[in-house]
This record gives structure tokens, sequence and C-alpha cells, in this order.
């Protein structure tokens, strides 16, 4: 019987939608995190009765013929990267990106990952670094005795140190896009890495064309909405329960087929 | 001989395709653009299994065909400019998937590292000119209700809109697509409206389907007790008749 393995096929497909459901409700208030959607497709068919078969000598062929199809398959679990709200923190280190970009991590080994999550802070030595420490690209480092810090909307980071009044430069912020955002790796701790799929990073100034500006004092919230996730919650449960429905009604007539000969 | 029980077999036979495609159709009611399938099943008139001309003919149950509901589905707003929704019936998407066009309901599209639009598969989608190549830097891609991609105010492409006379030249090839096999030349879809951030969700019925299972399931019970009872007969006659005095 297909049905049984069909059916199976429906309930680990709602099992990683349920999965991905939870992940995105575990990170309703995960600074710059992105919902994640599972989409589905139809498995392979198997033509029982192939369409345009020659059902007679004389050349009359099948219409539509006979195609059952053999389930459901995960077809991607994709990223929406749709604008996150920003919300106020009053931290003079926190950024939030309006529009396209990511920020530029560098890791330990050396690498470079993007992150949404803009919450920073600086090192002992004064360099801007994300929750975990690592350095930002390109690298800003403030000087001790400063009084205030602005970082404009186009990246550019003023301090105004004791003493002095006019405020001095100390560095440009850029953010890095890509082709296909959709294509970036996530790798935990908010990070994410490009891959042959996102194409190479175009880095340039917040504020250019096509890339997104900066909110001083702000992050940006995940994009996910409990409203929606929780009736997706609910879809998918149903659809759970459905194709349970189906094993147990094969596994009976299988049972009304074992008992004919008594 | 066995008429009853030949007769009961055809029918348990579909009983279980039907339960195959029952099921698929229920797998499949969180797929996108996924369309509801029913087999359909017919009278077969046939030789009856003894010599005799008083009694009428038999039928046997023959599955002589898949019927798919072409019907619209729910559009679902996902709030992510690249997923497309139709809304009309009957209409497709043209993808390339290298061995010519085949259609597609399931408008959840992305880019390439090249900046195509391409399907989660990474088949291209298909524009009136070929390929659509979008450019990140340019800005937010907009789609008009006909299909007509633009960038910014700068026109991309119009998405090219497949539509069959008949419906069941389509055949399904997995990962939501149809692919045409008969010689019927695809026509321009029109009066249909595709809306962006939206996708279309199956047709899939819960309560047909589960009505169905309930159908399906009973059907099978009573024909297998049909069965049991012409095996019982045929067994009581023997006992008796055999006897011998």
């Amino acid at each position: 019987m297909r049905a049984l393995r069909t059916a199976a096929s429906g309930m680990s497909a709602q099992q990683l939608n349920v999965e991905v459901i939870s992940n995105n409700i575990a990170n309703m208030n995960t600074i710059g995190y992105k919902r994640q959607r599972a989409e589905f497709q139809d498995l392979m068919y198997q033509n029982v009765e192939r369409m345009g078969a020659q059902s007679s000598s004389a050349g009359t062929v099948v219409p539509t013929g006979i195609q059952v199809g053999l389930g459901v398959k995960t077809g991607s679990v994709y990223r929406i990267t749709e604008q996150g709200t920003p919300s106020r923190t009053d931290n003079r280190y926190d950024l939030a990106i309006d529009g396209k970009g990511y920020f530029q991590v560098t890791l330990p080994s050396g690498e470079t990952a993007y992150t949404r999550a803009g919450n920073f802070s600086v090192s002992a030595e004064g360099t801007l670094v994300t929750e975990d420490g690592y350095a930002i690209e390109p690298a800003i480092t403030v000087p001790q005795n400063i009084v205030d810090v602005t970082i404009s909307k186009t990246g550019q980071v003023q301090v105004t140190t004791d003493g002095e009044a006019e405020p001095q430069v100390v560095g440009q912020l850029e953010i890095a896009n890509f082709f296909n955002e959709a294509g970036l790796e996530a790798v935990g701790d908010n990070l994410l890495m490009e891959t042959a799929a996102s194409g190479p990073a175009n880095v340039a100034a917040p504020g250019e064309p096509g890339f997104g500006q900066l909110l001083q004092g702000f992050t940006e919230a995940s994009n996910v909405d409990a409203v929606s996730e929780i009736s997706a919650l609910i879809i998918a449960q149903r659809a759970y329960e459905m194709n349970s429905k189906v094993i147990s009604t094969a596994d009976s007539m299988m049972s009304v087929t074992s008992q004919i000969k008594n | 001989m066995e008429n009853a029980a030949y007769i009961g077999l055809s029918r348990q036979m579909t009983l279980r395709r039907e339960l195959d495609v029952v099921a698929n159709n229920i797998a499949n009611a969180n797929t996108t653009g996924f369309k509801v399938e029913q087999l359909m099943v017919s009278e077969e008139v046939g030789q009856r299994a003894r010599n005799d001309f008083v009694r009428p003919g038999v039928s046997f149950v023959l599955d002589n065909g898949l019927g798919r509901d072409f019907g619209q589905g729910a559009l679902q707003q996902t709030g992510r400019p690249l997923d497309f929704g139709i809304e009309g019936e009957g209409a497709f998407f043209t993808v390339n998937d290298g061995n010519g066009p085949a259609y597609t309901r399931d408008g959840a599209f992305t880019t390439d590292p090249e900046g195509r639009l391409v399907t989660q598969a990474g088949l291209a989608v298909q524009s009136d000119g070929g390929d659509i190549i979008l450019n990140p830097a340019i800005g937010a891609v907009s789609v008009a209700e006909d299909g007509t991609i633009s960038q910014n105010g700068a026109l991309v492409g119009r998405l090219s809109l497949a539509r069959f006379e008949t419906l069941s030249a389509l055949s399904k090839d997995g990962d939501g697509l149809y692919r045409n096999r008969s010689n019927a030349e695809p026509i321009e879809a029109t009066g249909i409206k595709i809306r962006q951030g939206s996708l279309e969700a199956s047709n899939v019925n819960a309560l047909m389907e589960i009505t169905s299972l309930i159908e399906i399931q009973r059907a099978y019970e009573s024909v297998s007790r049909m069965i049991e009872n012409a095996n019982d007969l045929s067994r009581r006659s023997v006992e008796r008749l055999g006897r011998v005095n």
C-alpha cells in the first residue's frame, strides 16, 4: 500500500514544519532574527497508466492517464528578510539597519560573518565589538576619554572627547549586501556566512543606493509575527492529525483483507 | 464461477488506489500551489465466468483516469517580495529546467548568485524574453497585476504566464511542476492577477478528504464482507451437496 508511505511522508513534513515554527517562536525576541518558512513540494508521481498511451490497435489514446503521487517533500526552508521593527534602546552603541544590508563581523578564525543584530559594545581597547566580543569590520576604535559618540545614518562615527568642543571623526562603518540574501548560511549566534548560493558580498557605506541606513540607539526586533506563527502551528497540527488518520485507515483496510479467509 | 469474488476484487483494487490518491492529497495539504486529485472509476462490462445465456453480463470496476481540480487555492500573505501568487484559475508560471518549459503554480521564487529569478529548486523563471535578471543594487522589485516586473521604475520584463485550452494535457512531474505532454500549445493567460507577497495555498479541502477516507474504508469493508459471504456460500454448498448420505 502506497498510502502508508505517502501519509508517513506527510507526517514527517508537518513535523519539520512544526520545528521551523517553534524555532521562529523561540526567537521572537532575538535581535535581528528573520523568520523562516518551510516550503513543501509534491514528491514524484508514479504513472500507473501513462497518458497518451494507445488504448486500442485503432490508435485511440488514453486522454488523462492515472498518475498516483507518492507524497510530499520539503522543498526548502527559507528566511523571510522582511524589515523588523526598530525598537528604541537609547544605548549609544546599538545600531539598527533600516533597509537592506548586514554588519560585517570578524570571527576569531579570521573569516567574515554577517549579522543584522546591531547590539554592539566597546572592548577594553575601545574597539566596537559584538555581544560575543568579535570585532566589527571595518574596525572602529573610540578614545578612552569620550563624552559622546554619534553614528550618522550613513555610518560616520564621530566622538566628542573631554575638553574638545569639536567632534572628531574616528571611522566609517560599512555594510554588506548580497544578490541572494536567502542563500546565506545561518551559523547560530545571530551570524550568517557567505555561500556560493548567496554570491559575493557587495560592501558599501550605509545609505548608498540599494543599502539601508543606520539608526543609532535602536536595535532591530525580530520580524516574527506571533499571530501568524500560532495559526501556522494550528494548521500544521491538523495536517499532522489528518495524515495519521490515513495511516489508521490503511491499517484497518489491511486488517480487513487479512481477515477474509477463515 | 467466482464472479462475486472477481467483481469484489476489482472494486478493492480501485479502492486501494483511491486511498493512495487521497493520502497524497492529505500529505500535500500544505504544499504551495498543489491541486487536489481524484481517481475516476467507471463500470467495465466484462465476460462472466460461466457459459450461461440466461443471466445478464457482469460489470467490473475500472479506474480509467485521474482528475485534477484546478480551482483557485487561498492566497496567503507572506510579506516576502519574491513570493508571487496567481489569482485566476488555469494559469501557470513558466520555468525552464533544461528540458524545455515546465509549468507551476508555486510562486515562491528567489534569486541565484547571478541575480536570475529562480524557483526554490533553482530553475529559471521565464519572461516573454527569456530569463529574468534582477539587480539588487537598483532597489526593490515590484510586480504589477499583469506580471510586469520592474525595479525602481525600470522595466525588467513580463512574467510568461501560460494557459492551456485543455488542462488534462498537463501531466505532473513532482516538485510542483507540470509538463505539457500533448501537442497543444500554451496560450497567453489573460484576465488573471499576480499578487506580490502572497502564495497560493493548496486547494485541498480537509473535510472532503477525511470524508473520502471514511467512504473508502467502509466500502472496502463491505466489499470484503461480500467476498466473505460468497466464499461462505460455496463452502457450505460443497459441504452439503458433497455429503454422501
